[in-house]
């Protein structure tokens, strides 16, 4: 009998993933590394138990979830209306493509002193970091799904008489959500991603803060405890994006 | 009142330098099924948008009376909306709640798609696609009509029974249709009268009416006759 499709879903990563526990475990056990570079993953389980015992892990993960959630959730609102007119509009498009495409090549990294200079220090310049990271990327994948919806779709509205405004909404809108749903989704994870950056100068929490203030102290056992949760969170959050695909007036742009 | 509802003279449209119809006469009155037939490429999407006012004449006048809805040959529908949806965004935007609900419900009975009210276009084959751009259009009580090779998508057989379906239900719904193909068998299946469009530019070459009944069989008296001619016509014999 084959093995089922449970088996190699669900088994086979924890196999890929034991056995990098165990090349991980067998190496630093043999002394294969110099002091301090490569914890051992004894260390980072302690370290593990003694952040989540302490409360400070759980603070660090709400502090940057609400960071990643302010930034993304004020980039999506200014992009998506951004990119539809970019994408709709001719003339807007030959006036703002080029500097929105400017300015997300740009590495956030590079925006940090502006950051700041500019919000000081606290939760503001993390999240202009953050927003910056995803607005541009946005935008622009907002602009190039709207400027490519079939021109059936806006005969048959002007057959039905819709007004401009359900134009936007009714059939340009809809049209995108495929599109905008896997940028979305792309998006969420550029911006956990950038979490470590935007939290490298002027906050005391949160596990970018975590990474880096442990650097300090050489806790190479702390960074590869705040690389573990970031990662899981990071796909947590991928898994939970990638389920709007199945909202049913999104599916069609899936299934075919 | 007259009984036209749509009426081309010399009407010529260019893209560019590009000259697509040139001095084309063309009268439909209400109630009335004409076929355009052409070579590919001979303008007749373009005819179609004319007439449904999506495109402007560079010459000559076209004059529309009343509204009018299109059919394209696939993607139309809106594949974010279930088929019930689709029929009710064709409604006509005064319909009060409680009338869209009985007038839905008609048209999924008249287009047999009852039973896929609540599914998605991507769910559905392309005959049963066409049925709810059909049940969509006509549910707009609009005047005239456009179909622009809605079945060419579809296989033989499909085709075929579209066909009868489409001239099934305009005997309970009559309405002004233009109807554009390339496929000279439909043409003479189901047209009142069928235009041939002579190549780029393109201009009304010869106007045949035929028998009323219909849908016609190929072996009807007259049908044999009438293709024979377009094909002349088209140079195709």
């Amino acid at each position: 009998m084959a093995p089922s499709a449970g088996v190699f879903r669900y088994l086979l990563p924890l196999v890929t993933g034991l056995a990098l526990l165990a090349i991980w475990w067998i190496s630093t056990a043999l002394d294969a590394f110099p002091v301090g570079t490569v914890p051992p993953p004894g260390d980072v389980a302690a370290a593990f138990v003694s952040e989540l015992s302490s409360g400070r892990m759980v603070s660090d993960i709400v502090a940057s979830l609400y960071r990643v959630a302010w930034g993304y959730v004020t980039a999506v609102i200014a992009a998506v209306p951004l990119g539809l007119i970019v994408g709709r509009s001719a003339r807007a498009k030959a006036a703002l493509l080029p500097w929105i495409n400017f300015f997300r090549n740009l590495s956030p990294i590079a925006w940090i002193p502006f950051a700041i200079v500019w919000f000081g220090i606290g939760d503001p310049p993390a999240i202009f970091i953050i927003f910056l990271a995803t607005f541009f990327q946005i935008a622009l994948a907002t602009a190039a799904a709207a400027g490519s919806v079939p021109k059936v779709y806006y005969r048959v509205a002007e057959d039905l008489a819709l007004t401009n405004n359900e134009v936007l909404f009714k059939i340009t809108l809809p049209a995108i959500m495929p599109q905008l749903v896997t940028a979305l989704r792309v998006a969420i994870g550029v911006a956990w991603m950038v979490v470590v950056a935007a939290e490298m100068m002027g906050v005391g929490s949160g596990l970018g803060f975590l990474i880096n203030d442990s650097r300090y102290a050489l806790r190479m056992d702390l960074v590869v405890c705040g690389m573990i949760i970031i990662g899981v969170i990071g796909i947590v959050l991928d898994i939970l994006f990638a389920r709007l695909a199945n909202v049913p007036s999104v599916r069609w742009g899936f299934d075919r | 009142m007259t009984d036209l509802v749509l009426d081309l003279k010399g009407v010529g449209f260019d893209y560019g330098s590009n000259r697509v119809i040139d001095g084309l006469d063309l009268e439909v009155s209400r109630k009335e099924l004409v076929v355009c037939v052409g070579p590919s490429g001979c303008g007749k999407s373009t005819l179609l948008g004319l007439l449904g006012g999506h495109l402007q004449p560079t010459r000559g006048t076209a004059k529309r009376h009343g509204q009018t809805r299109t059919i394209y040959q696939d993607g139309g529908l809106f594949p974010w909306l279930t088929v019930r949806q689709n029929i009710d965004r064709g409604l006509p935007r005064t319909t009060a709640a409680e009338a869209r609900t009985t007038k839905i419900a008609e048209w999924l009975e008249i287009t047999r798609l009852a039973e896929f009210a609540d599914h998605y276009p991507h769910q559905l084959s392309g005959g049963m696609r066409q049925r709810v751009e059909i049940a969509r259009a006509l549910a707009g009580e609009t005047d005239v009509l456009l179909m622009d090779e809605p079945f060419s998508a579809l296989d033989y057989q499909t085709r075929n029974r579209m066909r009868r379906e489409l001239i099934a239900t305009l005997e309970q719904r009559p309405r002004a249709v233009v109807f554009v193909t390339h496929d000279i068998e439909e043409a003479v299946q189901i047209g009142d009268r069928v235009i041939v469009l002579g190549a780029r530019p393109a201009n009304v070459r010869r106007i045949l009416a035929l028998p009323t009944s219909k849908p016609r069989q190929p072996a009807a008296p007259g049908v044999a006759e009438a293709e024979q001619a377009i094909m002349d016509e088209l140079g195709l014999s």
